[in-house]
């Protein structure tokens, strides 16, 4: 079969193998510690360089197998670190330095994600510990040397939920910065699979709060009302599902529909990712208005997500109407 | 995971759109009556004529059995064309009575409904909603009485779609009193102009008549009409709901696709307008729609509760965007339009064919795994 958006046997033993590393190194319990991710286990299994070119450590796989990882990474509410690293690899290496590119994805280099601020300044999160930090521009990528910058903590969203820090404006030297579409579609991509991630935990952990949470004497899943906000969840993620993966298979294949895909895809994202969040917080009930509870995480996560990069115009992108690829 | 059509693919949605093209008619389709049994079934003949008809059926029995890439590069054609809507008075005979009998029938019901049924002279209606049946249809009440070689047929049926231009009906009635539930039903064939019918038509919310009532009176219908086994008609009736909801559902998906597009070129909103960005979210809708599409209908082996959780996205959807074109026609809302009564028609997304209550819970406790009551 030449067109199918289903997921491949190699493609499934990548996602376990991934799964499993997380599962193992990633449990849900720390995040009630508050640390921040070390991702050096991310950077070991390999995830930020399995789908560049082979002589630079690509192991065969595409940005589709890098989204489907995103997801995962979602999944367990990672450092936005992660995604960091893995963007501005692409974009080292696609301003040719490989020097960057391999330090980065070989977890020597530490990088944070930023967002810019309407002042010039940007808001880093997970700061503490990075070297460098990645700006998700409106439409551009910059790589911001942080060593003998000054940054302040905040108190982040939710008290200190998220670790959120300033630089201030015009400080920091850009050691690289582009426009290029490629770099930010990867980005947008990878952006979204990990809004996903927040999409189909948060789902998962309302509904299986739901079969085990009781009152009236029966799982508060048997009433239709949850049972109702739960279906509202499964659609929202499983469009955004089959989504990203029309837009990672355009992405690979370099097609004409990718731009309009991704745009699609961007838009969608944030939306689906935080209708999720609420929705499982709500079937939580009292919990889920605890610090307690770990939807809260997820919650957080999808605002900052959502942060980087942004939800482009859209309406000026031809339309993906007829034959995906032209006749 | 690909997305790739070969030069077969392309040369098959070449020739579709160049079809397409030189034949799509000009006059759009009547609502309802005999000018809309007409127009179908002289645009389905058509279509026969034209090598297009039932191309997703075997070709043992006149379709084409395409695979899944052509067909969906069919039905982005068709859209693309504007050619008539799947959802005219033959869809129940193409899309569901047609691959039931495929099914489940005997070669003698094969023989004789397949080709009306693709050559376009025989319209269809379907007979499973009762007053007191409507999201229960496994409470439904006609009965049919074996008498001889024959099924006497009382009771009633309603919400059915072009019952009054309809030749034949797929009837879902109950045939073991001593049994309760799904048990006990038949999916039997039933002449339209059998003596003891009697069908009231009712106009619906947009000012058209194209669904009814239906009354049985002692109605006569051969045994040899069962379609599955006596007795057996719920499995019957459940036989070809993949089918329906993943290739039928194609057409009427992507559909949405063009209509966005539409809408978006008549309402020439300004970049960054609230309307803008409306717009833009419903377009990045439909997008993900088709996509669920496509991953949809290369999944195998079908699954009815996959396509509860598109076919209630598509739903809503339709409802959201025909909402939207009230908004950008302003006071022309007033009007009865093809836009204003597509708004209105669209109400019955989230009723007709399994209300978006009932399918939610569909996608709660087959898919998510969550309690029943």
């Amino acid at each position: 079969m030449t067109c199918d958006l289903n997921i491949t046997d190699d493609q499934r033993q990548i996602l376990d193998a991934a799964a499993s590393m997380l599962g193992t190194n990633y449990p849900a319990t720390r995040l009630r510690d508050g640390a921040i991710d070390d991702i050096a286990s991310i950077a070991e299994f390999g995830s930020f360089m399995l789908a560049l070119p082979e002589d630079f450590g690509g192991t065969g796989f595409t940005v589709v197998e890098e989204a489907l990882l995103h997801v995962l990474f979602g999944r367990h509410a990672l450092s936005p670190n992660a995604l960091a690293a893995a963007v501005a690899t692409r974009l080292a290496l696609s301003e040719g330095d490989k020097d960057m590119a391999e330090g980065i994805s070989s977890g020597a280099i530490t990088v944070c994600a930023a967002v810019p601020d309407t002042d010039g300044a940007r808001l880093l999160i997970d700061a503490a510990g990075a070297t460098f930090t990645l700006e998700f521009g409106d439409d551009f990528l910059s790589l911001i040397d942080l060593e003998s910058v000054e940054i302040t903590d905040v108190d982040g969203l939710g008290h200190g939920g998220v670790r959120t820090s300033r630089l201030a404006a015009n400080s920091g030297d850009p050691v690289h910065s582009t426009e290029d579409d490629t770099v930010r579609q990867i980005a947008d991509l990878l952006v979204s699979a990990q809004l996903l991630g927040v999409a189909e935990a948060t789902r998962d952990l309302a509904v299986e709060y739901a079969k085990v949470r009781t009152q009236f004497g029966k799982p508060i899943g048997v009433f239709q009302a949850v049972k109702h906000h739960s279906a509202n969840m499964a659609i929202q993620a499983e469009l955004l599902s089959a989504q990203l993966d029309m837009a990672a298979v355009a992405v690979r294949g370099d097609m004409d529909h990718a731009e309009f895909q991704v745009a699609a895809l961007r838009r969608l994202s944030p939306r689906v990712a935080l209708f999720n969040a609420r929705a499982a917080i709500q079937i939580h009930g009292g919990m889920g208005f605890s610090a307690e509870a770990d939807v809260h995480h997820y919650l957080k996560l999808a605002h900052v997500l959502s942060r980087l990069g942004t939800v482009r115009s859209f309406l000026d992108i031809d339309a993906a109407l007829g034959p995906l690829e032209p006749a | 995971m690909q997305l790739k059509f070969t030069d077969d693919d392309n040369h098959f949605r070449k020739q579709a759109r160049e079809w397409l093209a030189d034949n799509v008619p000009n006059q759009p389709a009547p609502y309802d009556g005999q000018p809309a049994r007409e127009y179908a079934l002289s645009w389905l003949a058509k279509c026969h004529a034209g090598g297009w008809s039932g191309i997703g059926w075997p070709s043992e029995y006149g379709g084409r059995g395409l695979p899944p890439e052509k067909i969906i590069a069919w039905y982005e054609e068709y859209v693309r064309a504007r050619a008539p809507s799947v959802l005219d008075c033959t869809f129940v005979s193409v899309n569901h009575a047609g691959p039931t009998v495929i099914a489940l029938g005997t070669e003698e019901q094969k023989a004789f409904h397949l080709p009306l049924i693709l050559e376009g002279r025989s319209v269809w209606c379907q007979g499973f909603s009762e007053p007191g049946s409507g999201s229960d249809l496994a409470s439904l009440k006609a009965t049919g009485v074996v008498d001889g070689d024959e099924l006497v047929v009382n009771g009633q049926k309603i919400w059915t779609s072009f019952a009054d231009i309809a030749d034949y009906q797929e009837l879902l009635i109950r045939t073991d009193p001593e049994q309760k539930r799904h048990r006990g039903l038949s999916w039997v064939i039933c002449d339209m102009k059998s003596p003891g019918i009697t069908v009231r038509p009712i106009k619906n919310l947009a000012g058209v008549t194209h669904f009814a009532e239906v009354f049985y009176d002692d109605v006569r219908i051969p045994l040899s009409n069962v379609v599955g086994g006596l007795h057996d008609g719920w499995r019957t009736a459940m036989t070809t709901l993949g089918f329906e909801r993943k290739t039928a559902a194609m057409g009427v998906q992507l559909a949405l696709s063009i209509r966005i597009e539409d809408l978006i070129a008549l309402a020439e909103p300004k970049t960054g307008s609230a309307m803008a960005e409306r717009l833009a979210d419903l377009r990045a809708e439909a997008a993900a729609l088709r996509a669920m599409t496509y991953r949809t209908i290369f999944r195998e082996p079908s699954n009815a509760s996959d396509g509860s959780l598109m076919r209630l996205y598509f739903a809503e959807l339709a409802q959201r965007i025909a909402q939207a074109s009230m908004d950008i026609l302003g006071p022309e809302a007033l009007v009865d339009t093809a836009l204003t009564h597509d708004y209105l028609e669209a109400y019955s997304e989230t009723i007709a064919g399994g209300t978006a209550e009932i399918q939610r819970n569909i996608i709660a406790e087959r898919i998510l795994g969550l309690p029943r009551e």
